[in-house]
C-alpha cells in the first residue's frame, strides 16, 4: 500500500531556498506554458458560465463576446423548474447516507479484523479484498434483477445499498491498516479498565482513526454524488434522480434551450469547484489515496 | 489543520441527510415500495411539447376532482430512454406504472406476451369510451382479438417537412416524381442551401426515412421478411435500394453533423432555416408550436420511386396509444382515466395545443390543417409501412438502422453496410 | 491481545457483510450463473449451456469493443498518465505552483456526465467552442464534426478523458516526488544538473512503482470507461466507439437480452481479471523496491 504525505508548500517552497533570486527568463517560460495549459481548464468553464446569460442567438453567432445583459433569474428556472434543486437534494441524501454507512460499518469491521481473533475471519477478509478487484459490471446485472424483484428500484435504497456495498471494501482495507499500525498497547490498557468492545470502538478506535475516516469519507462521497450507470439504470422516477442523470434528463429535456442548459451545469458544477478550492489538499490526498489503495 | 473541520462538516451532513431521508421515508417519499392501497395512479409517457402538457395536467385535475383522495402522478421521459431504458426498467421495477405508453406492433405484442398488458376493449365500450373515437382509431390497438391500447394518435411515421419560405424564394415546389425531387436536392444545393437537415445520433430518425425508402423499392413483403429474419437484407434489391441514400451522402445533400446530433437539434437546424427539409413524423408540427410556432412549413409524402416493388403511395406510420398494466392493481381506476381522457373537452383541449386527437370531438375540432392532412394521409393509405424500431425485432432494426447511418456518414458502401447488418442478424438467430 | 469471546467479533463484521453480501457478492454469483442462459428478465429461464459465449465470440460489434478499448486504453496512458507525469514535474521543479496544481485537478473532481455534456458543446459542430475558435484563429479548415466523424470520435474521448484525469495522475506523482528525500535533489542539483536531467535521471525512476500502480489503474478504468462513451456517442457513429461496457447495456437493457449481456459481463471481469493478474505478476518480477 502507498500512503502519501499531503505536502505543504512550505516544504517544497523551502528546497528551493537555496537557489539564487531574480526573474529568469525560463521562470517566464514555464509560467506562460502553464497558464496556457490551465487556461484550458478555465475557459470551457468561464464559456459555460457565461452562456448562461447569453440567448440562443448569442450563443450561435458569437460564442466568445460577453453577455450583454445580466439576467440571474435563469439560475432559478433551472434550480426550481427545471428540478435540478431535486436533484441536488437527492444527490445529497443519497451521498450523505451510504458515506455514514460506509463510515460505521466499514469502520466497525475494520476494528475487527485488525483486533480481534475469531473463525472465518480470514475467508471473511478475503472476500471484502476481492471486492476492491470486482468491476461494476461483474455484478450489476444480476443486482438489477435481485432489486426489481425486492421492489427496491425507483427507490432511494436501490443506490444507497450498492454505493454502501461499493465503499466497504476500500474503508475495510484501509481503516485496517491504520489499525494495525497502532501499538497494541493503546487497546490492553483500555481494556484493563474494564472497556468492553463496543466503549473501545467508540473511544479510542474512532478518534484514533479519524484521518483514515477522512480519506474514506472523501473517496466514497465523490464516488457516490459522481456515479451515473446504476443511477441510470435503478432510477427512472424524476423526483428520485441524482444530479448526473438528472442532469442528462435535463439535458435531453431543454436540448435547445442552450442557456438554461448551461445554467444547470453551471449550478451543479461552480459549488463542487469552490468545495475543492477550499479543502484541495486533503480532497486531492483523499482522492489519490483511495485509488492506490 | 483542516482535517478536524472537515470531519466535523462532514459529520453534520451526514446527520443531517439521516434526518431528511428519515421523514422522507415516513412520508412516502419515494423511499417506501408500493402499496397496494396507495392512491396514486401512476403514467407513464415520452414527454410531450410544453403545451400538450398542460392538457395531460388538466386531465389529472378532472381526475383528482372527479375522485377524491385519488392523485395522478406523471412520469415523463426523453423519448430515446424511455423506449430503451426507461420503460422496461419502470414496469418491472417498484411503483411501477398503472398506465404506460407505447408503440404498436412488435412493441406491443412484447407487452402482451410479457402479462403487462391488460384487455380493456370490454370496459372501455362498457364506459362508452369507444363510440367517442372515429371509425378506424382502434386499428392497431389490438393483440390476439383483444383490444390492448387506448389510441392517442395516428402518427405517420415519416414524411418531408420543408421550409417554404426557403421553398417560396427559390420557386421550388413538393416534386411528384423521383427525378423531381433529385433535381430540387440539386437545385437547392447550388443555392448554397443544404437539403436536408437530421440528427440521427440515436439512429431510428434517419432509420425509419430510409426504411420508407427501402421498402418502397423492394416491396413491403421483402421489407417485412427480411425484418422478420425471414430472408437475407443483404440481397442485390436492397443494396441497390440503400444507394438512395449514399446518393444523398455522396451530394453533400445532408448536415455533416447527421450523426453526432440528437432528432431535437436536426429539428433545431431545420427551424433556424439551416437547412430545407427535414425527414421525419407527423409529431414535428408538436415540436414547432413548443419551439418556434410562427415556422413556415409543410409536408410531402415521399414521391413515387421508378420501378420500386412496392406500393408508391405507402405512408410509414405507427399507432400509439396508452396501455393498462395488467399487473396493476388499479385496472378500473385506469379505466376511469380514460374515460375522463376522452372526454371532448379534454379532447377539443390537445388539438388547440397543437397535439393530436382521434376522438370525433377532437377530429371535428378543426385540427392544425397540417396534422389534419397527416390524418387523412394515413387513413387513406393504401398501404402502412411499420418502423424498423416500433414493429420489428430490436436488435434486427438496429442492424439496419445502424447500416443507414454508416451510408450517411460516407463510411461504407451499400454492400458492406448491410453484408454488415446481415452478419449482425445472422447471430441473432 | 486475548482471543474474543464468542460471538462480538461477528456482531461488528456481520453488518457490513451483509450489505456486501447481498449487494455484490450474490450478484457475482447469479450473473455468472445466468451467463449459461436465456433470458429476458421476467419469463422463464432456459439452460443455454456456453451458447452465449460461443455467441459471443461470433459478434462483430462486441469484438471490436475491445479494439476500440485498447485503442482508448492506449491513448489514455499517454494523455492522462504521461501528461500527468510531465505534469507533476513541472510543477515540483519550482515553488509557487499551487495554483496550477489545484486548476488541473478541478475536473477530476466533476461528475463525469457534467463534464461529458460541457464538452459535448464544446465540441458541437453548429456553435460549439472548439470549431468557433479554429473559425476565429483562420484554421476553419480544421473544423471537424469531431464526435460523429469516425476518424476522430474515439481520439475526441480520449481527450476529453485526458483533459479530465491528467491532473489526477499529475496529483499521484506529485505526491510521490515529494517523498524523494530532498538531499538527494539538492546534492544533484549542486552538481549542477538540470531540471530536465535530475526529472528523467533521478525522479521518474524513483516512483516506479508509483507509475506501475498508475499504468495498471488507468488500463482496468480504461476498460471499465462508461459515462464519457454514454454521453458523447453511445457507441456511435455506426458501432465506431461502440465499447464493451456500452454495448453491455445495450443488451441487456435494451434488448432485454439478460442471459447473453451476463455472458458479455463475465468475459469482461475475466478480462479485467486476467490483466490485473499478470501486471501483478510481471511487477514482482521486475521491481522490488517500491517507492
Amino acid at each position: 500500500m502507498a500512503t502519501f504525505d499531503a505536502v505543504s508548500n512550505s516544504d517544497a517552497a523551502q528546497s528551493f531556498a537555496g537557489r539564487k533570486k531574480g526573474v529568469r527568463p525560463s521562470d517566464v517560460l514555464f509560467h506562460v506554458v502553464m497558464t496556457i495549459y490551465a487556461m484550458l481548464f478555465f475557459l470551457p468553464l468561464l464559456w459555460m458560465a457565461m452562456s448562461s446569460f447569453k440567448t440562443n442567438g448569442q450563443i450561435f453567432q458569437s460564442p466568445f463576446a460577453l453577455p450583454t445583459s445580466w439576467d440571474w433569474s435563469v439560475f432559478a428556472t433551472a434550480w426550481a423548474d427545471g428540478g435540478i434543486g431535486q436533484y441536488a437534494v437527492n444527490s445529497f441524501i443519497v451521498t450523505a447516507v451510504s458515506m455514514v454507512a460506509i463510515l460505521g460499518l466499514g469502520s466497525m469491521a475494520a476494528f475487527a479484523f485488525s483486533r480481534m481473533k475469531f473463525r472465518g475471519s480470514g475467508l471473511l477478509l478475503t472476500l471484502f479484498t476481492l471486492g476492491l478487484l470486482l468491476p461494476i459490471q461483474s455484478y450489476f446485472i444480476a443486482q438489477n434483477s435481485l432489486f426489481e424483484y425486492l421492489h427496491l428500484k425507483d427507490t432511494r435504497w436501490a443506490l444507497i445499498i450498492p454505493y454502501t456495498a461499493m465503499g466497504l471494501p476500500l474503508a475495510i482495507w484501509l481503516l485496517k491498516a491504520y489499525l494495525d499500525s497502532l501499538p497494541k498497547e493503546l487497546f490492553e490498557a483500555a481494556r484493563i479498565d474494564g472497556a468492553g468492545d463496543l466503549r473501545i470502538y467508540w473511544s479510542v478506535v474512532l478518534p484514533l482513526v479519524r484521518s483514515g475516516m477522512a480519506t474514506v469519507a472523501i473517496f466514497s462521497a465523490l464516488a457516490a454524488w459522481n456515479e451515473f450507470l446504476l443511477a441510470l439504470l435503478y432510477i427512472q422516477n424524476d423526483e428520485l434522480k441524482t444530479i448526473p442523470v438528472g442532469l442528462l434528463a435535463f439535458s435531453t429535456k431543454y436540448i435547445t434551450d442552450y442557456h438554461l442548459l448551461f445554467a444547470a451545469l453551471t449550478i451543479v458544477t461552480i459549488p463542487m469547484i469552490v468545495i475543492y478550492v477550499l479543502f484541495h489538499r486533503r480532497i486531492a490526498q483523499g482522492l489519490t489515496e483511495g485509488s492506490l489503495k | 489543520m483542516r482535517l478536524s473541520r472537515l470531519a466535523s462538516v462532514v459529520a453534520a451532513l451526514g446527520a443531517s441527510a439521516l434526518l431528511i431521508s428519515g421523514c422522507s421515508s415516513s412520508s412516502g417519499g419515494g423511499t417506501t415500495s408500493a402499496s397496494p392501497s396507495d392512491q396514486v395512479l401512476r403514467i407513464a409517457m415520452t414527454e410531450p411539447g410544453a403545451d400538450v402538457v398542460k392538457v395531460w395536467q388538466q386531465v389529472k385535475s378532472e381526475y383528482e376532482a372527479a375522485h377524491p383522495g385519488w392523485t395522478v402522478q406523471y412520469n415523463f421521459q426523453n423519448d430515446d430512454i424511455y423506449s430503451t431504458v426507461g420503460l422496461p426498467s419502470l414496469l418491472s421495477g417498484g411503483n411501477a406504472p398503472d398506465i404506460y405508453f407505447e408503440w404498436s406492433g412488435n412493441r406491443l405484442q412484447t407487452r402482451v406476451a410479457d402479462g403487462y398488458a391488460a384487455s380493456i376493449g370490454d370496459q372501455l365500450k362498457a364506459k362508452g369510451v369507444t363510440d367517442k373515437y372515429v371509425d378506424g382509431a382502434f386499428g392497431g390497438t389490438t393483440v390476439d382479438g383483444k383490444t390492448v391500447m387506448l389510441p392517442l394518435a395516428k402518427d405517420v411515421s415519416n414524411v418531408i417537412w420543408y421550409n417554404k419560405d426557403i421553398f417560396a424564394k427559390l420557386g421550388l415546389t413538393a416534386p411528384t416524381t423521383w427525378a423531381e425531387f433529385d433535381a430540387l436536392n440539386a437545385k437547392l444545393k447550388a443555392a448554397g442551401i443544404t437539403p436536408y437537415a437530421m440528427g440521427n445520433k440515436d439512429l431510428w430518425p434517419a432509420g425509419n426515412w430510409n426504411a420508407h425508402v427501402l421498402s418502397r423499392i423492394v416491396g413491403e413483403q421483402a421489407y417485412a421478411d427480411a425484418l422478420n429474419m425471414k430472408s437475407p437484407i443483404d440481397s442485390a434489391d436492397w443494396v441497390a435500394a440503400m444507394d438512395k441514400m449514399k446518393q444523398i451522402h455522396d451530394s453533400g445533400w445532408i448536415n455533416d453533423s447527421v450523426n453526432s446530433i440528437s432528432d431535437n437539434e436536426g429539428y433545431t437546424l431545420f427551424f433556424t432555416g439551416k437547412a430545407a427539409m427535414t425527414p421525419i413524423g407527423s409529431w414535428l408540427v408538436d415540436v414547432r408550436n413548443g419551439q418556434s410556432p410562427n415556422f413556415n412549413m409543410d409536408w410531402f409524402n415521399l414521391p413515387p420511386i421508378d420501378g420500386g416493388k412496392g406500393n408508391q403511395q405507402s405512408v410509414m406510420g405507427v399507432s400509439t396509444g396508452l396501455v393498462v398494466n395488467a399487473k396493476s392493481a388499479k385496472i378500473d381506476q385506469a379505466i376511469d382515466y380514460f374515460s375522463v381522457l376522452s372526454g371532448d373537452d379534454i379532447q377539443k383541449a390537445f388539438v388547440k395545443a397543437g397535439g393530436s386527437s382521434l376522438s370525433k370531438a377532437g377530429a371535428a375540432s378543426g385540427l392544425n390543417p397540417l396534422s389534419e392532412r397527416l390524418l387523412k394521409l394515413i387513413e387513406t393509405a393504401p398501404e402502412i409501412v411499420s418502423p424498423p424500431d416500433t414493429g420489428y425485432n430490436l436488435k434486427v432494426a438496429d442492424a439496419l438502422n445502424t447500416a443507414t447511418s454508416a451510408i450517411l456518414g460516407g463510411a461504407m458502401s451499400s454492400q458492406d453496410a448491410l453484408t454488415q447488418a446481415q452478419q449482425k442478424i445472422d447471430a441473432l438467430k | 491481545m486475548k482471543p474474543n469471546r464468542g460471538w462480538t467479533p461477528y456482531l461488528f463484521v456481520l453488518p457490513a457483510f451483509l450489505v456486501f453480501a447481498v449487494a455484490i457478492l450474490l450478484p457475482v454469483l447469479a450473473t455468472f450463473g445466468l451467463s449459461f442462459t436465456r433470458w429476458d428478465g421476467s419469463g422463464p429461464l432456459k439452460f443455454k449451456g456456453i451458447a452465449n459465449y460461443t455467441r459471443a465470440l461470433h459478434d462483430s460489434v462486441y469484438i471490436s469493443s475491445y479494439w476500440h478499448v485498447l485503442i482508448y486504453v492506449v491513448a489514455t496512458i499517454v494523455l492522462e498518465v504521461l501528461l500527468g507525469l510531465l505534469l507533476a514535474g513541472a510543477v515540483s521543479a519550482r515553488p509557487g505552483t499551487t495554483f496550477y496544481r489545484v486548476a488541473f485537478f478541478i475536473p477530476v473532481m466533476l461528475p463525469l456526465v457534467v463534464i461529458a455534456v460541457l464538452w459535448s458543446f464544446v465540441l458541437n459542430p453548429d456553435f460549439g467552442l472548439l470549431n468557433a475558435g479554429l473559425d476565429a484563429v483562420g484554421l476553419g479548415g480544421w473544423k471537424r464534426v469531431w464526435l460523429g466523424d469516425p476518424n476522430t470520435a474515439l481520439l475526441a474521448i480520449s481527450v476529453i478523458s485526458g483533459w479530465i484525469f491528467a491532473g489526477f495522475y499529475m496529483a499521484i506523482f506529485y505526491a510521490g516526488f515529494a517523498r524523494i528525500p530532498k538531499d538527494i535533489i539538492e546534492s544533484a542539483r549542486l552538481d549542477g544538473a538540470g531540471e530536465w536531467t535530475i526529472f528523467r535521471r533521478m525522479k521518474v525512476p524513483l516512483v516506479r512503482g508509483i507509475t506501475e500502480i498508475a499504468v495498471l489503474l488507468c488500463v482496468t478504468g480504461g476498460i471499465q470507461v462508461f459515462d464519457l462513451v454514454f454521453v458523447l456517442t453511445n457507441g456511435g457513429p455506426y458501432n465506431t466507439t461502440e465499447v464493451p461496457t456500452t454495448y453491455l447495456v445495450k443488451t441487456v437493457f435494451r434488448d432485454q437480452d439478460v442471459g447473453y449481456g451476463s455472458a458479455l459481463a463475465v468475459i469482461l471481469t475475466v478480462v479485467i481479471a486476467l490483466i490485473g493478474l499478470l501486471y501483478s505478476r510481471l511487477r514482482r518480477k521486475t521491481s522490488d523496491v517500491e517507492f
